[in-house]
């Protein structure tokens, strides 16, 4: 069975340093085989919610020029924090 | 220039996810208030109304019966709003993780089901209403001290001072009918008391417990676990032990609400109303954190004398004027801490330390 998305979005951070919004999206969206507008801000919101409980720390900010959701939306680039890490072992979403 | 575009930009950002915070936070309260006329009216139809209030076990168990039929309308609610959002899919992957995951929601489902309802009817029926309604407006308190203690949840001194006033407001609203009825003679009042620290405790735990599991999962997704437990628990322990142990008539008191239009009309349309707020706290607490959604929430004190006054059409005592100006000022004063402020809610050991706000 897949992850659920926000585990989904927790593993995908444990694997790289640092990773842009969009490129989570993206792959969010390809891992449940959905589209369009609606799932990309669900998963936004998503990361969103993980940021200001300080599961993940946002590492770096940019505008959108358009090719990625909106021209002029802010696009962060995120890391998983320490806390982050120790809640996936506490939810076995990492090995302890 | 493309410095102060990306500033402009993160401050809209922050300042979206506080609004919708505090958006998602006064639909709880309105929501909650809304609750208490179907909640209201259901105890004058039948099986209910026929209940003296002397018979406290037939109360309670009467209130179990209620509650297990309400938390299957909540269950069904829920469904329709994750079903609208495609978020079906992600409850059953979240609900499945229990050892990990779920089981905080079903500790929260024990804190805010079992616990505080209980605890609620207790203090109502021991201690009287004006009380009851007054030890839930501490559920905040509870859930900023555990929320503090237990992860760190960051909460400036603006933000508390804005709950205090809330609460201050909630006790001019209903602190002086508390006179009238400690005059009463109660003999079992340390019962209501202790209802009341149950409710207060229960409500508070649970926004706290609930917060811990939504760390990982949706919170959309996890009020649906959260409900899908408190179901089980009422179906499978509660009233089967009730049924089992007591000459109570569990099965009879069943039958008759669910044949009884009326009371099956007042459940399914309290159940909608809480379906609805239990999601706009989840969200909530999400984006601006445990304490402040539950600084909001209290609010509901207010929405509740006017959507009972709207309908008994009773208007409620004049200082009644005073509570609300109090409650108004507390949550505008809770807004307008710094959008910043919310855009990360705890002290998880890594940020650089606020100055701004002065966080305690």
């Amino acid at each position: 069975m897949k992850l659920h998305q926000k585990g989904f979005l927790l593993v995908e951070l444990s694997r790289q340093d640092l990773v842009w919004d969009y490129e989570l999206v993206a792959r969010a969206l390809a891992e449940y085989g959905v589209s369009g507008r609606h799932w990309i801000n669900t998963i936004r919101i998503a990361l969103d919610e993980m940021a200001a409980g300080g599961l993940i720390e946002r590492i770096e900010e940019r505008l959108d020029d358009g090719a990625h959701v909106e021209a002029g939306k802010v696009m962060f680039r995120y890391r998983l924090s320490d806390f982050g890490r120790r809640r996936m072992k506490d939810t076995g979403l990492l090995p302890a | 220039m493309q410095g102060s575009a990306i500033a402009a930009a993160l401050e809209k950002h922050y300042g979206r996810n506080q609004r919708w915070g505090f958006i998602w936070a006064v639909w709880m309260a309105v929501l909650w208030g809304a609750w208490y006329v179907p909640g209201t009216a259901l105890w004058h139809e039948h099986p209910y109304s026929d209940i003296p209030g002397s018979a406290i076990a037939l109360r309670l168990s009467a209130t179990a019966v209620m509650t297990w039929i309400h938390a299957i309308g909540v269950f069904l609610f829920l469904l329709l709003w994750n079903g609208s959002l495609g978020k079906i899919a992600d409850y059953g992957r979240t609900m499945i993780r229990f050892r990990r995951i779920s089981k905080w929601y079903a500790l929260a489902s024990l804190c805010g089901g079992p616990m505080a309802i209980f605890g609620s009817y207790m203090a109502m029926a021991y201690a009287g209403p004006v009380f009851a309604a007054i030890s839930s407006l501490l559920f905040p308190v509870v859930g900023a001290v555990i929320a503090a203690l237990w992860f760190k949840e960051r909460i400036s001194r603006r933000a508390a001072l804005g709950i205090a006033i809330i609460i201050f407001g909630g006790l001019t609203i209903y602190g002086p009918g508390l006179f009238g009825e400690v005059q009463a003679t109660q003999s079992h009042a340390w019962l209501g008391y202790l209802g009341g620290a149950l409710s207060a405790l229960g409500w508070g735990a649970e926004g706290a417990v609930a917060a811990r599991a939504m760390d990982v999962s949706d919170p959309d997704v996890g009020i649906q676990c959260r409900f899908s437990f408190e179901v089980l628990f009422w179906g499978l322990l509660i009233l089967p032990a009730i049924a089992l142990f007591t000459p109570i008539p569990v099965r009879q008191l069943l039958v008759d609400t669910v044949t009884n239009p009326h009371a099956l009309l007042w459940i399914m349309l309290a159940a909608s109303t809480h379906a609805y707020c239990y999601t706009s706290w989840y969200k909530a607490t999400s984006l601006i954190g445990v304490s402040r959604t539950g600084g909001i929430g209290n609010l509901y004190a207010v929405f509740a004398l006017i959507f009972i006054a709207g309908f008994t059409l009773q208007l409620p005592a004049w200082y009644f004027l005073i509570g609300l100006a109090l409650t108004i000022t507390g949550s505008f004063v809770m807004f307008s801490e710094s959008a910043d402020s919310v855009a990360t809610l705890r002290d998880v050991g890594e940020s650089e330390p606020r100055e701004a706000e002065g966080y305690v």
